[in-house]
């Protein structure tokens, strides 16, 4: 791809979030989402495999899908309220629909199960755009909305919580290990939201910088495989005994950061009394852990018997090279 | 009435002016006319031989119903969604982690018995009615499986075909509980092993992975293996950075690697043109990692035309 193209694909993403940020119409705001969806197609169709096109039309299926029910349900909302601001949402069969749209948009459960499928068919850069600026504008529109009951994102964050551990269990490809991670922790992040939306923030920044570290780790190493983290010592050592503090980050394991949201949204769940709800969805976490704990012990804390013929790869490559000198 | 009411007087209203274009009645009774072309759903069915007269019957009525088939065959499926279910716990795809992380070489296809011979399936030119044979069967001690029989090029005299003469010997595709398509994952491997003992012939080997457009179905991944005649065996590594795109045999100009992870079927395919007897004996069909081979895909990619 020219870099006329690929920076112009860059700048229509940022143009659609910053878009969808800045509109209180909810026609702007519709617009910025389907500027941020047409922008990441090329992007995903790069590589002319099968398996990209396969991804990016599973994908677009998914968001057209997902707008067009927003569409739907705003003008809805025109017609019902007689108002097309954003924060004007109260019909109740209005903002169901604007939550499930977003839910689609963003892979939460039951509307999930795009989103493995498509991170497998896409490159890891792709992926790591796809589980974190893609999710900026739906989320957005979904804090705006304010629901007078908060049943339905709760509803909706223990299913992806559950969907996102139990489906992960068994995976051996990485992307899709990291598609199943994005499906339960957006599911904490909406779990929160009616009660508490700064927590929600929290929650997703946090989210943010691990996802962020993780991809680009997979991405130094060049990993796609859980067998192929066995040999990632051998390319960059320091990174491999710093990889599982991200993963157990992620896994929410304290004193770790990613332990902070975990738990200020579990006291604020029991100060709902809502005990059993966070009960619940600390146990369906476990089998998160599972996994992170799984790739973890592939990585870092287990010696292949399988080592590379040769020289060391981080010996002849001295830009990866980050042990102290 | 509306036969009495020929096109031209139906025409003469001005609201079906249109209609003094259409010639043939035909066209407006499309649904029950036979057709010069056949309808999509009736040529994408199965195979025609060419010379055959096409069959317009629906699929519905080629199908026997019988009841005792269908208790058995519901009784076969719920085992296999039982023992599917119950793999889930040990591992992925039915084999503890432990043995995914640690494994080098996979043994995929090995004939030790009769039962090895279901799950392949063997064709030539004789379907598009030319004169090659070839037969299947299990070799000596139950221990290899022997592909033989002989290849004619002679095209068949249906007037269509023009180049007749191959063989082939295709896996079927696995399929798990209520014939639900299920694929080899070898993502964790690079290279193709086999163990075979031929005549001398040059072999193409075709790997058929899962696409997902009805445009991509005739996808093949191909390579060629020559065998060497004699009484040795010989080890045969490809590595799969090596093979090639090709749609129904034509080699395509947009490349790209083999994608590992879901991948339905191998098979052999003999068409040297070269007419006569054929053997080919297989011990075994496996897949391994070559961690000396770092290739991704062999094969340069040349944009002949300055894309966006």
């Amino acid at each position: 791809m020219t870099p006329l193209i690929y920076s112009t694909l860059i700048i229509s993403l940022g143009i659609g979030t910053t878009l969808t940020f800045a509109s209180t119409h909810w026609y702007l705001a519709w617009m910025g989402i389907e500027i941020n969806t047409l922008a990441i197609i090329p992007l995903m169709t790069q590589s002319h495999s099968p398996r990209a096109t396969e991804a990016t039309t599973k994908y677009f299926f998914a968001q057209a899908t997902a707008s067009a029910t927003l569409l739907f349900a705003a003008t809805s909302n025109a017609f019902f309220t007689g108002s097309w601001d954003i924060l004007q949402t109260n019909n109740p069969l209005t903002y169901t629909l604007m939550t499930l749209a977003m839910a689609m948009k963003i892979g939460l459960a039951p509307l999930h199960s795009w989103m493995p499928e498509v991170m497998q068919g896409l490159t890891l850069l792709t992926g790591l755009i796809l589980s974190t600026w893609q999710k900026l504008a739906p989320f957005c529109l979904i804090y705006q909305i304010q629901p007078h009951s908060p049943n339905l994102f709760m509803a909706l964050g223990l299913l992806s919580i559950v969907a996102g551990g139990w489906g992960g269990f068994n995976q051996v490809q990485l992307r899709k290990i990291l598609a199943y991670s994005s499906i339960a922790h957006l599911g904490w992040m909406v779990l929160i939201l009616s009660f508490s939306p700064p927590l929600t923030l929290v929650a997703f920044s946090t989210y943010l910088m691990m996802t962020f570290s993780l991809f680009y780790s997979f991405m130094m190493t060049k990993t796609t495989h859980i067998n192929s983290l066995s040999t990632s010592w051998a390319k960059i050592p320091t990174l491999t005994a710093l990889t599982p503090l991200i993963l157990l980050s992620l896994g929410g394991l304290p004193p770790l950061t990613g332990f902070l949201p975990k738990w200020m949204i579990l006291q604020e769940l029991t100060k709902q009394d809502l005990a059993l709800v966070a009960v619940l969805a600390a146990l369906f976490s476990l089998f998160s852990l599972y996994f992170y704990l799984r790739l973890s012990y592939a990585m870092t804390l287990t010696m292949p018997p399988n080592n590379p013929a040769g020289t060391l790869p981080w010996r002849l490559n001295p830009s990866h090279n980050t042990l102290p000198p | 009435r509306l036969i009495q009411m020929s096109l031209p007087n139906i025409s003469r209203v001005p609201a079906s002016r249109l209609l003094r274009s259409v010639r043939d009645l035909r066209w407006l009774l499309r649904s029950i006319a036979p057709l010069a072309v056949p309808r999509r759903a009736l040529t994408q069915m199965g195979y025609r031989r060419p010379g055959q007269p096409r069959e317009d019957k629906p699929p519905w009525w080629r199908v026997k119903f019988d009841l005792s088939k269908g208790l058995k065959g519901m009784k076969r499926h719920f085992q296999l969604l039982k023992e599917e279910f119950f793999a889930e716990f040990v591992g992925p795809m039915g084999k503890p982690i432990i043995e995914h992380m640690l494994e080098q070489n996979q043994v995929v296809w090995e004939f030790r018995g009769p039962h090895s011979l279901q799950e392949w399936t063997i064709s030539c030119d004789r379907e598009i009615g030319g004169k090659s044979e070839i037969y299947l069967k299990i070799g000596k001690n139950n221990e290899t499986c022997l592909l033989y029989g002989t290849l004619c090029s002679d095209p068949p005299k249906d007037g269509e075909t023009r180049y007749s003469g191959y063989c082939t010997m295709r896996a079927k595709q696995p399929l798990a509980s209520f014939d639900r398509k299920k694929y080899h994952d070898w993502s964790s491997f690079n290279t193709l092993h086999l163990r075979i003992r031929g005549d001398g012939r040059p072999w193409m080997i075709n790997i058929i992975a899962e696409t997902y457009y009805t445009h991509q179905k005739d996808d093949m991944y191909s390579y060629f293996l020559y065998t060497r005649g004699g009484p040795y065996w010989q080890d045969v590594k490809i590595p799969f950075s090596k093979f090639f795109l090709a749609h129904r045999g034509r080699v395509q100009d947009d490349q790209h690697r083999l994608w590992l992870d879901k991948i339905n079927a191998i098979g052999f395919t003999l068409g040297d043109k070269a007419d006569g007897p054929f053997q080919l004996e297989i011990d075994f069909i496996g897949v391994c990692k070559d961690y000396a081979h770092t290739e991704d895909f062999a094969y340069e990619k040349y944009k002949r035309n300055p894309e966006v």
